[in-house]
């Protein structure tokens, strides 16, 4: 190892004792006169860099972490809470709407499924008949009354119309029954003058408070039906 | 929570005098390196648990400060100034001649080129090896032990051509 590859090495790592270097030490005692001078300069670069640290630098460190953390949790906390209430608050609006929700929109939509839904109970052999005193009965739960009959009346009866207290009548028509609604006027289903489908056809009639829906099959002369409503039944306010 | 309240006191307590010197002579000013190092501990305290091997939570540790101190530059890039004298620790009046003269070579080493003054920092306080303060710096390792030599030479010389200049603290 020759002079200045010792000097670089020393220099660089003054605590650098690698074989090559203990030798080169052994033999030569300008080497360890410098070696000496390096320790020596080396001591002092240390005390230099050791700068004196503030006393209290510790402490603030933990400090600062414990209110970092401290907020961290406060805000994980928080975030927790949001959660677990909108959780709370979706399940709560979803049940009440599945309890409460209405599976038809219209009523054209559900006067066609409960007339099918019915369909076999009722048909133009029926010899059963309704008087118009056993009508009107019923009917003055609608504040409503018949002054005449509309036809042959197979069956009157209260029902549900999805959800809503109404009155079914069924009465003969030309080929197969004529179905007629009478439904307090409710607020989300939403009304339609005329529908119809494949099969059948119906029509709604505005009375005061109450729609009265004419269903029947598309033989039928709904006109007419709705002619003679207005004619012969009277519903006061 | 407690492990890691546990292991984050223990690094706080073993490193924060690492850290802080080191920080020192990265900025040359004892408040920012302050600053530097909290913020640096406050970012390590976040992802301790990406440190597996205590082992490695000095260099860990060194990491996130040269990261921390690049982006105070890139914040203040226009309010940095020079060195300056009046920011390198005070020297009081009674100070012994071993601390006049370790102030002197504070100055001598403020001065230095931080290409030169970075790796001897990391060798003489950080106790790393040319290997790990070139793996450090992205550096070889070669580089790292010319600019070490470089370094020692500096101050060498500074010692040997000024001492007159120590003797003007003594007045």
């Amino acid at each position: 190892m020759d002079d200045l590859q010792f000097r670089r090495s020393l220099y660089a790592d003054p605590n650098n004792r690698d074989n090559d270097l203990i030798e080169a030490l052994s033999k030569d005692p300008q080497k360890q006169k410098f070696a000496h001078e390096v320790s020596i300069l080396e001591d002092k670069i240390f005390n230099a860099l050791n700068v004196p640290v503030p006393d209290d630098l510790a402490k603030k460190l933990l400090l600062k972490q414990t209110f970092a953390s401290h907020k961290q949790h406060k805000r994980k906390t928080r975030i927790q809470l949001a959660l677990a209430a909108s959780v709370a608050i979706t399940f709560g609006i979803t049940f009440s709407l599945m309890q409460f929700s209405h599976t038809y929109k219209t009523i054209s939509d559900y006067a066609i499924a409960h007339v099918n839904h019915e369909a076999e109970y009722f048909n133009n052999d029926i010899k059963t008949r309704v008087s118009l005193t056993k009508l009107n009965q019923k009917m003055s739960a609608f504040n409503g009354v018949f002054l005449e009959q509309l036809g042959e009346l197979i069956a009157a009866n209260y029902c549900r119309f999805d959800g809503t207290k109404s009155l079914h009548l069924v009465f003969k028509g030309q080929s197969t029954p004529v179905n007629i609604f009478i439904v307090p006027k409710s607020e989300y289903l939403k009304v339609g003058d005329h529908f119809e489908n494949e099969h059948m056809q119906g029509l709604v009639n505005n009375f005061y408070n109450n729609n009265i829906i004419i269903v029947g099959d598309k033989n039928e002369p709904l006109k007419k039906w709705q002619a003679q409503i207005s004619q012969k039944v009277r519903i006061s306010t | 929570m407690a492990t890691k309240q546990t292991r984050y006191e223990a690094l706080v307590n073993a490193l924060h005098s690492d850290l802080f010197r080191y920080a020192y002579w990265l900025t040359n000013d004892k408040h920012v390196a302050e600053d530097v190092v909290q913020e640096t501990f406050l970012r390590a305290w976040k992802s301790l648990d990406s440190l597996k091997d205590e082992k490695a939570a000095k260099s860990w540790l060194i990491t996130i400060l040269r990261r921390e101190n690049a982006r105070r530059f890139e914040r203040k890039r226009f309010e940095m100034s020079e060195y300056e004298e009046a920011s390198i620790l005070d020297v009081n009046a009674h100070s012994s001649e071993q601390e006049i003269e370790n102030h002197w070579l504070r100055d001598k080493i403020a001065q230095m080129p931080e290409e030169y003054r970075e790796p001897l920092v990391l060798q003489v306080i950080g106790g790393f090896s040319g290997e790990e303060i070139a793996d450090l710096l992205s550096l070889n390792k070669n580089t790292v032990m010319t600019r070490l030599f470089r370094a020692r030479n500096q101050l060498k010389e500074a010692l040997d051509e000024e001492p007159e200049v120590r003797g003007q603290y003594n007045g």
